[in-house]
């Protein structure tokens, strides 16, 4: 037995589109295991892709809405959740923001222990993209492998703030926690452990001829193309552009600190591959010096624990760590606009909030970099074959719930 | 009494029905599956500092997952969509799974002639030429899915056919040339040193079929038909249960054949050991080297899932005509002067 339904004519964004003779219509996503929280429309003539559609918004959160409605200090865990694994990067403008709001300036050790845990979540990140990247050409060691040794940098995260991923560890005014009794040595553990097992991954992964035979010259974005289109990160960086906003804008102790920003002028996938690892590199450069350099003094402005409760206070003195709730219960912020950014681990990270003398923010507008870097998808691929398409989306190392915020 | 278990015996290890239903047909090519299976999960695991299947069965080293698995599968809902068309979704995985076998039936495992199952004159051809039958029935199922991923992964599928078909013919030919014979049981025995095996006088040739294999049975670097990440499971997108279960079997239960053939060809098949006369010297044993050596190289086509990532389509069809068809006639212009120099006559 047949049932015959009719189909409407025309439901919103059901509109039956004629697509080119001869082309076939495929949907990447969002249920395929090599889209992740997306879809990618694609039309391909043959194996080879025509065009290319991508689709964001599978996981939109409404989250500048909801932070309209949260105090000042409930947004930083909030804005966490775009990027689980860069928490630290993603939300360290915001709180610069504010900062600049209220108009104090953080301590030298609260800046040092920011960028701290900045990097370590860098090295997390790019692990982890590495991970996706490996699963994506289909070489299982290189999936499991950076998501064992990312395991060790969520850890070392874990010792600092006490949560391995969702740390709201910077927050106006300074960070939570002060560096923990032995931390120095287990970073350094960690870092020695990484340099060692980014040379086993250059080997099995990057010197692969399998893997560079599929990722050199697929999906060369140009320098023009890469300008035109405002890419940011690791992935304009491999496009010959040095854009980094540690260098153009440097912020909190990266202009106190001696690191490189690697540069490729290829601009196909095997640069934004190795990029990645380069920058990794760099980050744990970056964390042995910061260790170095620590200065001595409180992990937070004077101006907030001042006014705690004596019990509070009592714990911070002591042992250094902040009690959020008294302190920023009904944290005002002056009227005005604030704009700040930062280079999270996928690229720049911008916000703009306004306060209007109030407990909570007037609007917050946060642009992240993967929604700045998912336009990609529409100009490189369309002319590879079906199966560069993963290679293309691995390279890009795209987070979809950081795009749709 | 003795003669109803002389009879019995005799039925039992009647060759065609044996190597065909029990070893190394149906039966023990579900038990090396099996193993390979687990053997393939655990390497990969110790590579990528894992421990893999382990809480089935601690002692075993999770080796009774699989068959957890294999229940799974076998008791899963079969969900046969609507659009598709039926009997050749239904009935061409399970016609592969039967002809994917069949060659098992046509290679000796003795040199034994009572435990020939067929005759054995034109063997090597035959079991080539039987060889060749199931992969349209995969092409076939993925078409009747009426899937885009299907149909782009029988695509796929009938593409890497075209490419790796024309190697295994060449470089097991070859084997036969270098002989001066057709005859598996020849080729075999006609290995006997040991520094004799063709893999040693003719490396190229075996190389060459080595790519082809792994070209044949999704193996990494050339796992294309079923790429996930690209297309889902290829043709076999639409299936679910048992009849997934069917289509993953078939697949290795090909890849197992054709160890076997390699092995017969190129390792020396039953070599060293030289076989007697009776049902355990004569059948038994030379079988178990042979099962042995064929799951030997099953076990190094599944450790290079750990090494390898997979080759987009055109770069492998690429290889296997530039690259892998010269070498193979390479192989067989040695095979030819290895007949000419007389060296296994």
């Amino acid at each position: 037995m047949s049932t015959t339904t009719t189909i409407p004519k025309k439901l919103p964004g059901m509109d039956l589109k004629k697509i080119g003779k001869d082309l076939y219509e495929v949907f990447i996503g969002p249920q395929h295991p090599g889209s992740g929280h997306m879809r990618i429309i694609i039309r391909v003539d043959g194996d080879v892709i025509v065009e290319a559609d991508p689709d964001l918004g599978y996981v939109h959160r409404t989250m500048e809405k909801l932070a309209e409605g949260r105090e000042f200090i409930k947004i930083v865990p909030l804005m966490e959740r775009m990027a689980i694994l860069d928490a630290c990067n993603i939300t360290l403008p915001y709180v610069e923001a504010v900062e600049k709001l209220m108009d104090i300036e953080p301590p030298p050790r609260a800046k040092y222990l920011r960028v701290l845990l900045c990097e370590i979540n860098r090295v997390a990140s790019h692990l982890y993209g590495m991970g996706i990247f490996g699963v994506f050409l289909g070489h299982s060691t290189m999936y499991m492998w950076p998501f064992g040794d990312r395991e060790v940098f969520v850890e070392l995260a874990e010792k600092l703030t006490g949560a391995r991923l969702t740390h709201t560890y910077a927050i106006p005014g300074g960070v939570r926690r002060d560096l923990p009794q032995g931390f120095k040595e287990d970073a350094e553990k960690a870092v020695r452990y990484m340099f060692k097992r980014l040379e086993e991954y250059r080997k099995i992964f990057l010197d692969n001829p399998v893997i560079q035979k599929r990722l050199i010259d697929v999906g060369i974005i140009s320098k023009n193309l890469a300008a035109k289109l405002g890419i940011v990160g690791p992935n304009v960086r491999a496009s010959g552009i040095k854009y980094d906003v540690r260098i153009i804008e440097p912020y909190e102790a990266y202009d106190e600190l001696d690191f490189e920003v690697p540069v490729y002028e290829e601009g196909d996938a095997f640069a934004r591959a190795w990029i990645r690892i380069i920058e990794i590199q760099q980050s744990l450069n970056i964390i042995r010096q910061v260790l170095e350099k620590m200065p001595e003094g409180d992990p937070m402005h004077e101006k907030f624990w001042a006014k705690a409760p004596p019990l509070y206070k009592k714990v911070f003195q002591e042992t250094k760590r902040v009690k959020l709730i008294p302190l920023f219960a009904n944290l005002k912020v002056p009227a005005g606009r604030a704009f700040a950014r930062a280079e999270a681990g996928r690229g720049e990270v911008v916000y703009m909030v306004e306060s209007q003398n109030a407990m909570k923010p007037y609007r917050v507008r946060v642009v992240s970099p993967s929604f700045r870097n998912a336009i990609v998808f529409k100009y490189i691929v369309p002319g590879h074959r079906i199966a560069d398409l993963p290679a293309i989306y691995g390279s890009i190392d795209y987070f979809p719930p950081e795009a749709d915020r | 009494m003795t003669d109803w278990i002389r009879l019995l015996i005799d039925i039992i290890f009647w060759p065609p029905l044996f190597q065909l239903v029990i070893a190394p047909g149906l039966v023990a090519a579900l038990l090396v599956v099996i193993f390979i299976i687990w053997f393939e999960r655990k390497t990969a695991a110790r590579v990528q500092m894992r421990i893999g299947p382990y809480h089935i069965s601690p002692r075993l080293g999770g080796f009774l997952q699989l068959f957890a698995d294999l229940t799974r599968y076998a008791f899963q809902e079969i969900i046969i969509p609507t659009a598709v068309d039926k009997p050749i979704f239904i009935g061409a995985p399970l016609t592969a799974l039967v002809l994917s076998l069949l060659p098992v039936v046509s290679m000796p495992y003795t040199s034994t002639p009572y435990y020939y199952p067929l005759p054995m004159d034109y063997s090597l051809l035959l079991t080539v030429a039987l060889s060749t039958i199931s992969p349209i029935f995969i092409v076939a199922a993925g078409w009747a899915s009426n899937n885009k991923f299907a149909v782009i992964g029988s695509l796929r599928e009938s593409f890497v056919i075209t490419a790796y078909e024309l190697l295994i013919v060449i470089t097991a030919l070859s084997g036969g040339v270098a002989a001066l014979s057709y005859n598996l049981v020849d080729i075999v025995n006609a290995q006997t040193p040991f520094y004799k095996w063709m893999i040693f006088t003719n490396p190229i040739a075996a190389l060459t079929m080595f790519a082809a294999i792994l070209m044949a049975t999704s193996g990494f670097p050339f796992e294309i038909p079923e790429a996930e990440n690209e297309i889902v499971a290829g043709a076999f997108t639409e299936y679910s249960g048992l009849m997934y279960g069917i289509n993953m079997g078939s697949a290795y239960i090909k890849r197992f054949v054709y160890s076997l053939l390699f092995t017969l060809v190129f390792l020396g098949g039953w070599l060293p050991y030289k076989p007697g006369i009776h049902l355990i010297d004569g059948y038994i044993i030379p079988l178990v080297v042979v099962l042995v050596k064929a799951t030997i190289v099953m076990a190094i086509i599944s450790f290079l899932r750990a090494v390898y990532g997979r080759f987009r389509i055109d770069q492998a069809l690429d290889g296997a005509w530039r690259i892998f068809i010269p070498l193979a006639l390479i192989g067989f212009g040695l095979a030819l002067l290895e007949a000419y120099m007389g060296v296994y006559a």
